[in-house]
């Protein structure tokens, strides 16, 4: 099923039907709902008898099929799913597309299709090809065999080679209004819906965990008030829950952009009902030791899914941002 | 799914209908009617330009029916199965999926047999940068000596990437982007062939926004097509490319030079409503700044009918050229930085505030120290860089060269010599970072330390020379003078420094008893601070809140609370009633206050002496002699001030 916000291009793209290409690209920011967007298409495609509107009728053998997960004539290309069980997730997240992978779907493609209706191969994400995978894919890209179709998902395009993103056609995907994103979140039964929705960078779809939300909320309360105490409670807040460095790095990135943009522009992003903390601390912030220590959360973030020593690194973050508001402080080396 | 995509559909089928890449087929044409034919040629050119379409007109053209020549007739058996792609001879090969050696090796153990329909078997390797390195040298034996009915044809976009040895082997052909103009025109041919209407100007945008290659013209084309559902009008299109509209790039330079942050945050979220990808605006931005340095510099290099010209003077009129180039470095770093923001719309505010926070007129905000986040700033010396030719235009440096090379030869300096250093040394007015630089030069020229060392040891055991250098100068005693408020007498009297840890320890407690405490703190606390033991730490960090001759109240920040424990407090109450008398009072109150406490003075004066220190190192003759004449390299990170 689409999003509710996803009516108005779901029409748009009925529009192109007449005139279908070898290859969408459809584009879009991270958490507005590609994914299911991209399915809901590949099955209207395969869909023995569409409804109105070109809606999978969701009862014929194709959308059974589809829907289970086991369509012959569809392919999803993904990154390989690590089988490490609890590090599962983190793999996925790093992982490349291969170029063994292309190669299969490149022979699925010259196959004809199993129930006449096309084929539909749907790369999820096209940035994770690796550059031979990316290449490999280039000529069944500009000519497929009839009736097979591609679906190309990309956050950031511009990343993508310009050999792929100049055969394919690109379909941008909006990104809901606040309040079509807030009325569905609120029907998700997911409370503090606003506060959430903004701290999310304004997209629909995020990853909630209340318990991750109480503990995250204690984190920047101790952003809040920075001292030295707070730097071991933090480090052992997050020792204690066991999250991976991007969490704690990420919570820093953005209160360091809120104070930056407070400071510098009198503008919050993430953090509104806490404007008069960040009032408070923004007005000592010294601004050279603010940008060097995002330099540093920067400098880390590649590695956050590295088995380091979380609680050392969060230490020596939090010693960065405790220098942004110790005045006389000799400048720190890093 | 029976629609075909205009760009496939539009491949065209003979020489005539190729858009553009006269060069190549006139070179083409004549070397087939002649049939003068090299064995393997390489079509480079980026993506969409006509390399694979090139390489199937001339497959076609060596096969057909008709006879070898530059018009192939399209109607022969030979020509329709090229076009239909099912030529027995004509073998297409995916170099990107069929990378590796043995692929290639099962291509040309095939090559050896004559062809079975055609004149002539036809290799088409396109994509062929994909190939891997053993790949490419099995090809290069077939590749220089093929057999009589063999014919290569490789294709790719990345011709940097194919070994020399291969390339050395071929008839290299590069096949020009198209020009906005040509793309045009095709499109406008191409509308007309599929009966829908279009409005001229609508295709110079797509033409534009194509940059140079033709398929992406027609993927654009088919868009817009079906967003304009059946025609292409201006405005659709123009909304439908959305992002090549650069107006806001100049909005939010605007914004920028002005240091209106909250109007530069509202350009941000606007983008972001707007759907243009954070990422490609920072790389329109460095583009655009790009261009603003031009003008500044070189003004001639913007084309005269540029339609964005009065904006972009405007601009630069409107900033400082080192801002520009600031800001190009920021957005450069900005862009490599944006995949690990949390998300895009923060990385690219980050980058324009990181913009506004190295602004030079933001409020009360000087630049940052050398090494900070200024990354244009000229105040790192390059090795054999400016640095030594301004020495040589002083003309000053050349008699101070001259003076130091006698002086590292061993030889006792002359009259000039001697005066050169104390006058480099005079611009600090303080006796100080003199001794600083003294002291932080052995240490930091790394590889001329040594003779440099014995140098100054030359130096200051010359007779000759009645002006001691300020480095010879016992660094304490020059310490001491300026810190020991009354005991400066003592000072200047006895050449020998008064050493704060001497044995005699009793007879500086007497020379300072009969001293009532004169509210400085501070300077209290830096004098005495050898014999304070375990109180020391609370001195340290503790400021002074009020005195009234017989009551010292102090307060400690919240940080140090730890400190302001009973053990402490005993400890430094007895140091204090042994210099001040045992009437005083003492009490530690925690809260936090702005007042400097000696720490932080330290922490200052430290930063302070090493910015001395390390300009004038920078400055030092002898130094700068080093870096022009030995290539030496000063690392200013391991400059140190002097330290007691």
């Amino acid at each position: 099923m689409l999003y509710p916000w996803q009516t108005d291009d779901w029409a748009r793209l009925n529009l192109e039907r007449e005139r279908l290409p070898n290859a969408w690209l459809l584009t879009g920011p991270d958490g507005i709902g590609k994914g299911r967007f991209a399915r809901h298409l590949a099955m209207s495609l395969l869909c023995d008898a569409p409804g109105a509107g070109y809606h999978p009728c969701g009862r014929c053998e194709a959308c059974h099929w589809f829907e289970a997960g086991s369509h012959p004539d569809f392919r999803l290309l993904a990154p390989p799913v690590d089988d490490e069980g609890e590090g599962g997730k983190t793999g996925r997240k790093l992982a490349q597309i291969k170029v063994d992978a292309v190669r299969e779907v490149i022979d699925f493609a010259h196959l004809t299709a199993h129930r006449g209706r096309g084929r539909v191969v749907l790369v999820e994400p096209a940035e994770s090809l690796n550059p031979a995978a990316a290449n490999a894919l280039l000529k069944i890209l500009e000519e497929p065999p009839a009736d097979v179709l591609f679906l190309l998902l990309a956050d950031a395009p511009q990343r993508l080679l310009p050999t792929i993103k100049s055969r394919c056609r690109p379909f941008q995907l909006s990104r809901p209004d606040r309040e079509t994103a807030l009325a569905w979140l609120a029907e998700q039964g997911i409370e503090n819906a606003q506060v959430e929705y903004v701290y999310h960078g304004e997209v629909p779809l995020f990853e909630h965990d209340p318990a991750l939300v109480s503990v995250r909320r204690e984190f920047i309360d101790g952003l809040a008030a920075p001292g030295f105490d707070t730097v071991n409670r933090l480090a052992e807040l997050v020792e204690k829950h066991k999250l991976p460095l991007t969490r704690p790095v990420q919570w820093l990135q953005k209160w360091l952009l809120d104070l930056a943009g407070l400071r510098l522009a009198g503008h919050i992003r993430y953090h509104p009902q806490r404007r008069a903390a960040l009032e408070a601390l923004a007005g000592r912030a010294d601004l050279d030791a603010l940008m060097r220590c995002q330099t540093a959360l920067t400098g880390i973030a590649p590695y956050g899914q590295h088995p380091l020593n979380v609680k050392l690194q969060v230490e020596a973050l939090l010693m960065d941002y405790l220098s942004v508001f110790i005045p006389a402080r000799p400048a720190a080396t890093r | 799914m029976s629609y075909q995509v205009l760009a496939r559909k539009w491949r065209p089928k003979r020489f005539a209908d190729l858009v553009g890449q006269e060069h190549v087929v006139r070179a083409l044409a004549n070397a087939l009617k002649s049939e003068r034919l090299h064995h393997a040629y390489l079509l480079t050119g980026t993506r969409g330009v006509g390399k694979t379409t090139i390489a199937r007109i001339l497959a076609k053209s060596l096969n057909c029916e008709a006879g070898i020549g530059a018009e192939p007739c399209g109607v022969c058996q030979a020509c329709q199965q090229i076009d239909a792609g099912r030529f027995v001879d004509l073998l297409e090969i995916d170099a990107a999926s069929n990378t590796g050696i043995d692929n290639i090796r099962e291509v040309l153990e095939n090559a050896q047999y004559a062809p079975s329909l055609g004149r002539y078997k036809v290799y088409i390797i396109d994509e062929v940068h994909m190939l891997s390195k053993s790949a490419f040298n099995a090809m290069l034996k077939t590749l220089e000596e093929p057999p009589a009915h063999v014919k290569f044809i490789l294709a790719t976009t990345d011709p940097q990437k194919v070994p020399v040895t291969v390339l050395s082997r071929c008839l290299q052909f590069s096949l020009r982007n198209m020009t906005p103009q040509q793309v045009a025109t095709h499109l406008a041919h191409v509308l007309e062939a599929e009966g829908v209407c279009y409005e001229p100007a609508a295709l110079t945008l797509l033409g534009r926004a194509a940059s140079g290659s033709m398929r992406d013209a027609l993927s654009l084309l088919d868009q817009a097509i079906a967003y304009g559902v059946g025609e292409v009008a201006e405005d659709g299109v123009r909304a439908m490319l959305g992002a090549v509209d650069r107006r806001y790039l100049f909005s939010l330079l605007a914004a920028l030079a002005e240091g209106d942050g909250a109007r530069l945050m509202a350009e941000a979220d606007a983008l972001a409503e707007r759907g243009v990808g954070f990422e490609s605006a920072l790389s329109e931005l460095s583009l655009l700044l790009h261009q603003v340095a031009l003008a500044q510099t070189v003004p001639a290099a913007i084309a005269p009918d540029d339609p964005e010209r009065d904006a972009l003077f405007a601009l630069a009129a409107g900033m400082a050229p080192e801002d520009v180039q600031l800001y190009y470095q920021i957005a450069i770093h900005g862009k490599a930085d944006i995949g690990l923001a949390p998300d895009e719309h923060a990385g690219f505010s980050m980058t324009l505030l990181r913009m506004l926070a190295f602004h030079p007129v933001e409020g009360g905000y000087s630049a940052p120290p050398a090494g900070g986040g200024r990354p244009a700033a000229p105040s790192i010396p390059a090795a054999g860089g400016h640095e030594p030719a301004r020495a040589m235009h002083d003309g000053e440096g050349h008699a101070g060269a001259k003076a130091l090379i006698a002086r590292i030869s061993g030889r006792p300096a002359a009259g000039e010599s001697a005066a050169t250093p104390p006058e480099a040394a005079s611009e600090n007015s303080e006796p100080e970072p003199a001794s600083a630089s003294a002291e932080g030069a052995p240490g930091a020229v790394d590889m001329a330390s040594q003779p440099l060392r014995a140098a100054s040891v030359t130096l200051s055991a010359s007779p000759a020379s009645d002006v001691v250098p300020p480095w010879v100068e016992e660094p304490s005693l020059a310490e001491e003078a300026v810190s020991h408020g009354e005991g400066r007498k003592v000072a200047a009297g006895a050449p020998t420094p008064l050493s704060t840890a001497e044995p005699d320890s009793e007879a500086v407690v007497a020379n300072v008893d009969e001293a009532v405490f004169d509210g400085d703190w501070n300077g209290w606390v830096a004098r005495l601070s050898g014999r304070m033991g375990t109180a020391r730490m609370l001195a340290q960090n503790a400021a002074l809140r009020s005195w009234d001759g017989q009551r010292l109240e102090l307060s400690v920040s919240e940080a140090f609370r730890h400190l302001a424990s009973r053990d402490y407090q005993e400890k430094l109450r007895a140091v204090i009633r042994e210099c001040f008398g045992p009437g005083l009072e003492l009490s530690v109150r925690v809260e936090n206050s702005a007042e400097e406490t000696p720490a932080m003075r330290d922490a200052r004066v430290r930063q302070k002496h090493l910015a001395q220190a390390k300009e004038s190192l920078e400055n030092d003759p002898v130094v700068q002699l080093m870096v022009r004449e030995f290539n030496a390299t000063l690392l200013p990170d391991t400059i140190q001030p002097v330290q007691e």
